[in-house]
């Protein structure tokens, strides 16, 4: 066997060293068809479809590629990433059209659980609103599910804690080595009282994080409030996009039914952070913790898709469909995903448009993720994947597809109409939204989620009668339609 | 395209969710062409134009007839541009020019694009368009997007509907 020394044969074919035989064939095809010296008159072909052929000679002996893969882990090409990407399509043979046809492609990134890797110390900022709507069984729980913090840090973690009403004040400042005990005791003297000025706490915690901030840190600020913001709501979306350009992500958290969703969900959105809705004091300590791991988990930062796709074929829209659901802006054919923990794979959907096509083998898209890795010192290669699909002129009938994306399409499907109804509700429309939301109640039965259907109902018949939603249900719906990624469950059809 | 059933909102092809009302759109009946029982046929041979060339090079046939066997039904057209054969859909925006939905396509199994005839010089083609349960000519199936040539009083089977040509 003949080794070119400088030459990776996977990143020739421009597949994964974890790629199928038919990958490698498909990959190789596609690229001998692109290149042949006869048709490709590019002075760079005739090398190019050389590499591709002894590339394709080695890889496609199951012998001489395991051989090979020896040679590579020696020489340190295989250096192992701490991140998965496995990217499903929908349907690997589609009948020739001559119209646009839909393809969905599910990406998949987990860690690799082969490579180890540490958690990055905290420069933790907890934000508590102490206005007077916190007072009893809600405050006590804020407590105990911070004391719960406190006892999961490090020596090595920064943490600190604001709590606000119409201004802020510093309770425990950002500090290593926290005295556990000194913390718990200064936790237990918050009183509360006042009104609910958001802005005076982002300020102040933010400007406990800045003291210590570093990219070897997790710089993250978790905002907790249970009412609606007097004033400053611009300059809390200031600071959001002032905390992004300084890497500082914000986790918000809305506790009770009168909170702004709106405005929280936009100062997660901005940060790259996400926002949760606490429906109930008792579950506060689980969503700390649920944070808390999430952040103790963080594979990789700053993580972000990149999409080529052929003439004639186009992405429509991407969505992530876990670990919550959301629509994902594609700019410049690049999606953002910021961090990728552990704790919640990241899973996402694209809507992919193909136009007529030749038959036989198409290269559809071609898939690069890259991302920021903590734990390894330098940047690691980006992850690549090409996707392949055949037309098939005579295909009789097109094979389902895989249950995994069927599931993730019906919640997606579910939260489209959830947006929707939003949308409707802004723009007065009424009769369709309560129409939706009765619609939206079928599909969630069908997918055995009794509650969030029965909340939907509840809202429907409200909306026709009163013309509002009530602000709890509202929340229900809005949070619950997101998070229906996190619960698999098996999808009936009617 | 094809058309959510319970909303009417339409997508593209293989979609499988509407996004406007949630319906999962394999489940709740497309009005699709079933395959037919698999059956045991001959296929033609693949060179092209190798049987069945038109035999008088005198006049070129400006006029056809088809006559379907099943219904009696006899159909006339002029071959000044391709003629599709296949059965209306407005849901998809299928309109054929010999449509064969009021001769039991559905039940018979035609696909809504499922083949055309050509006129190429003095010789006629019919192409299967990739349908569902193919196109026999003269007993042996068509291979797929191969026009094959067509002579005078050709039998010509799409899906189970059975038709004959007459060049007039």
């Amino acid at each position: 066997m003949r080794l070119n020394q400088h030459q990776d044969y996977y990143e020739v074919l421009g597949i994964s060293a974890q790629a199928t035989e038919q990958e490698v064939k498909a990959a190789y095809r596609t690229l001998v068809r692109r290149f042949h010296p006869d048709t490709n008159t590019d002075p760079d072909a005739k090398e190019i479809f050389q590499r591709t052929q002894e590339a394709y000679e080695v890889l496609r002996d199951p012998e001489q590629r395991k051989a090979y893969d020896r040679w590579r882990e020696r020489h340190g090409l295989s250096n192992p990433s701490p991140l998965v990407l496995q990217c499903t399509p929908s349907h690997r043979q589609l009948p020739a059209r001559d119209e646009e046809q839909m393809l969905y492609l599910l990406l998949e990134i987990t860690p690799n659980n082969k490579v180890p890797t540490k958690r990055l110390p905290f420069n933790l900022c907890l934000v508590i609103d102490r206005s007077t709507s916190m007072q009893g069984v809600r405050l006590q729980r804020v407590k105990d599910a911070t004391n719960f913090i406190i006892d999961f840090l490090d020596e090595s973690d920064i943490f600190a804690l604001v709590t606000f009403n119409d201004r802020a004040e510093i309770v425990i400042p950002a500090q290593s080595q926290v005295d556990k005990a000194f913390a718990k005791s200064r936790i237990s003297t918050i009183r509360s009282t006042g009104g609910t000025e958001i802005l005076q706490g982002m300020l102040a915690g933010l400007n406990e994080l800045d003291r210590w901030r570093s990219p070897d840190l997790v710089n993250h600020l978790i905002l907790l409030t249970d009412g609606q913001t007097y004033g400053g709501e611009k300059e809390c979306l200031d600071e959001a996009d002032r905390a992004l350009g300084r890497q500082i992500s914000i986790t918000t958290m809305g506790i009770g039914q009168d909170w702004n969703d709106k405005l929280l969900d936009e100062i997660a959105h901005r940060s790259g952070g996400t926002s949760t809705y606490i429906d109930s004091a008792s579950k506060v300590t689980s969503v700390f913790r649920e944070c808390i791991h999430s952040l103790a988990t963080i594979v990789a930062r700053g993580a972000q898709i990149s999409m080529q796709t052929p003439t004639g074929v186009r992405i429509q829209e991407a969505f992530q469909v876990s670990p919550q659901l959301k629509w994902l802006p594609v700019r410049h054919g690049a999606i953002s995903l910021g961090r990728i923990d552990a704790e919640q794979p990241c899973s996402l959907i694209l809507e992919v448009l193909i136009g007529p096509q030749v038959i036989g083998q198409t290269h559809v898209a071609h898939i690069e993720l890259d991302a920021d890795i903590p734990s390894v010192s330098h940047r690691q290669a980006p992850i690549k994947h090409s996707v392949q699909i055949e037309i098939a002129p005579n295909l009789i009938d097109v094979e389902p597809a895989p249950p995994s994306i069927v599931s993730a399409l019906g919640k997606l499907a579910i939260f489209k109409m959830q947006e929707k109804t939003m949308d409707d509700l802004e723009r007065g429309n009424i009769e369709q939204a309560s129409q939706r939301l009765e619609t939206m109640a079928t599909r969630l039965l069908n997918i055995g989620e009794n509650e969030l259907a029965k909340a939907a109902l509840l809202e429907a018949g409200r909306l026709a009668r009163t013309g509002h939603l009530s602000p709890e249900g509202r929340k229900k719906i809005r949070y619950g339609t997101r998070s229906l990624s996190m619960l698999p469950k098996e999808i009936r059809h009617d | 395209m094809i058309k959510c059933p319970s909303c009417g909102k339409r997508h593209p092809e293989n979609t499988l969710f509407c996004d406007d009302c949630g319906a999962y759109l394999l489940a709740e009946g497309r009005k699709r062409t079933d395959p037919l029982a698999v059956e045991d046929v001959d296929w033609m041979e693949t060179e092209f134009g190798a049987t069945g060339a038109l035999e008088s090079q005198d006049a070129v046939p400006m006029t056809i007839r088809l006559s379907i066997l099943d219904t009696g039904r006899q159909i006339e057209f002029t071959l000044d541009r391709e003629i599709s054969i296949g059965r209306l859909d407005p849901a998809t925006a299928t309109f054929p020019d010999i449509d064969l939905t009021n001769d039991e396509a559905l039940e018979k199994g035609v696909s809504r694009r499922h083949a055309k005839i050509t006129r190429k010089g003095t010789e006629l083609y019919l192409e299967d368009l990739g349908s569902v349960n193919g196109t026999l000519l003269n007993g042996k199936r068509l291979t797929p997007y191969l026009p094959h040539a067509l002579s005078d009083r050709d039998e010509i089977r799409v899906g189970r509907l059975l038709m004959r040509i007459h060049m007039i």
